[in-house]
């Protein structure tokens, strides 16, 4: 990750009340291409996985929307989330979501996401995913059918092309209370690599709301990431010669 | 010829590579949508996605070299373009010739392989260590088959290769008079591409995309434009080499996008090989076919 305090960032702000008519054409060409071409990651730890090949495959087609499956959360836009998620899976989902280049997208799909569905006196689900990030689309259904797919991703490209789909600025704007919920399920020790103040700060994202009682919590716990050692094999060295 | 025109033609020329390039860019994934009974993408797909990757409000560089890498990546194919002859215009072809050509179409690879080694993430370096393996494979059976075709015309100049076909007709195009060259040059024509069967590198499934697991934002745009000037150098060359470069605009555009079916049908219906069994191949039926061919060259 590139230190944002030994290099002087710029950043351009996009001016949403007018201004120069060549940065609004090329604002607007720009939200309309970001609407055309979605990358989707999938998480499919739920059982709503199911549903998405035959939304991507011939019958339903989603690449003629400009929807493809990427592989890489540095390569996507859109994180899509099916079927519940337990406290343990979470924290994947957590670091993935802070490792996706923004504009990102978050869709829950199923019920599970939306209020924990048939999972909701268990003990191990998350149970509304909008506590822990902020979710831009819920499909709901016990499973939602491709259609319904289909259909909630093409609301998403319109909210986009509109400009309204900015659920990734309120993550920095009001981290501390995102960092409170996942506190509340991982425990006061809890910290991901990224640096989610500074970045706030990059994007001129830094509100009011962005620090409090959670992130200083956090500040008192957090460690520098340090590398692995470097170590061949499995077990220990004589274990590996035998 | 006065030095604004050529200047005027190595600025055309890479442009003219990139709008045909994303058309190419296209026809893959129309074929692949087809093959697999879909409709596909829309017309303009291939743009929408290098303009997004591009706007991206997040660029995660991973140092200096990460950046230079894909500038590389990106410029050896530029420079290639201004050196594959076109109808009308020769940029500066006629300086260059095959050998150069050749190792310009080498500079892309490494300057992925120094892009990717700063990511530092595993995946990119087994990805990044396979393209390698993988060019060090489909090189053999490309320079025996470029021999081939030197000898044959004896010369290197990519421009009087040309200019010998167009003028004895089809009669005298390299596919008729070197079948087997031809024919290996299909085979190192798909490990150029990369394509299934000998999509080793990118393997989404197995090493998550390979060289291209840490790109995001204008890094992947790179990418996605490298692949553009990828399918087109590729296919021209081969156009150049064995079907007479073309006598017009329509006649080139027809020849280089028809060459290009051939590898995009054969990949949507294969999965992939492992390295040693390209290797293995690449090293074992082109070559074999090359040396034939190559023995005939010139009898």
């Amino acid at each position: 990750m590139t230190d944002t305090e030994q290099f002087p960032v710029r950043v351009e702000q996009p001016d949403r009340n007018g201004g120069n008519i060549f940065s609004r054409v090329f604002d607007e060409l720009t939200a309309f291409c970001r609407s055309r071409s979605l990358f989707i990651l999938h998480y499919c730890t739920g059982c709503g996985a199911i549903e998405l090949p035959p939304a991507m495959t011939s019958r339903f087609d989603m690449e003629r929307l400009g929807i493809s499956p990427m592989v890489s959360p540095r390569q996507a836009d859109i994180l899509l989330i099916t079927g519940y998620v337990s406290v343990k899976t979470l924290k994947r989902v957590m670091l993935t979501y802070e490792q996706m280049g923004s504009p990102k997208y978050v869709i829950g799909i199923c019920s599970c996401t939306v209020n924990g569905g048939m999972y909701w006196q268990s003990y191990a689900t998350a149970k509304k995913l909008n506590d822990y990030m902020p979710v831009d689309l819920y499909i709901a259904g016990c499973m939602p059918r491709p259609e319904a797919v289909i259909t909630g991703l093409r609301q998403l490209m319109d909210k986009i092309a509109a400009g309204e789909a900015n659920g990734w600025e309120d993550y920095y704007r009001r981290y501390d209370y995102y960092l409170g919920h996942q506190q509340r399920l991982f425990g006061e020790t809890w910290q991901t690599p990224t640096d989610v103040i500074a970045e706030a700060r990059h994007y001129g994202l830094f509100g009011p709301e962005t620090l409090g009682d959670h992130t200083r919590l956090l500040e008192q716990h957090q460690a520098p990431l340090e590398a692995l050692e470097m170590q061949l094999g499995l077990g220990a060295p004589d274990e590996v010669k035998a | 010829m006065h030095w604004s025109e050529l200047a005027i033609e190595l600025t055309l020329m890479p442009l003219v590579a990139f709008v045909v390039g994303l058309a190419m860019v296209l026809m893959m994934r129309k074929i692949a949508a087809r093959l697999q009974r879909r409709v596909g993408p829309p017309l303009l797909q291939p743009l929408y996605d290098i303009v997004k990757l591009y706007g991206k409000r997040t660029q995660t560089s991973h140092g200096m070299l990460h950046e230079i890498g894909i500038v590389m990546a990106v410029g050896g194919y530029v420079a290639a373009e201004t050196l594959l002859p076109v109808p009308g215009m020769n940029g500066i072809a006629e300086k260059g010739g095959m050998i150069t050509l050749l190792y310009l179409t080498m500079i892309p690879s490494l300057g992925l392989a120094l892009g990717v080694g700063q990511c530092a993430n595993p995946n990119g370096s087994i990805g990044i260590s396979r393209a390698l393996t993988a060019m060090l494979a489909y090189d053999i059976p490309l320079v025996i088959v470029i021999a081939g075709v030197a000898i044959h015309f004896g010369t290197t100049n990519l421009v009087d290769v040309i200019a010998q076909q167009q003028a004895g007709g089809i009669a005298t195009w390299g596919a008729v008079q070197m079948p087997l060259l031809a024919i290996a040059g299909l085979f190192a024509l798909q490990g150029m591409l990369g394509k299934q069967p000998f999509e080793i590198y990118v393997a989404p499934a197995e090493i998550a995309t390979g060289p291209m697991v840490e790109m995001g934002g204008k890094f992947l745009g790179g990418l996605f434009v490298m692949q553009c000037f990828q399918l087109y150098t590729a296919s021209v060359l081969y156009v150049t080499l064995f079907l007479g470069g073309g006598e017009n605009w329509i006649a080139f555009l027809a020849k280089a996008f028809a060459v290009l079916v051939i590898p995009m049908s054969i990949a949507f219906l294969f999965p992939r090989y492992r390295t040693e069994d390209m290797i293995t191949m690449l090293w074992k039926w082109p070559v074999v076919l090359g040396l034939i061919g190559l023995a005939f060259v010139g009898s």
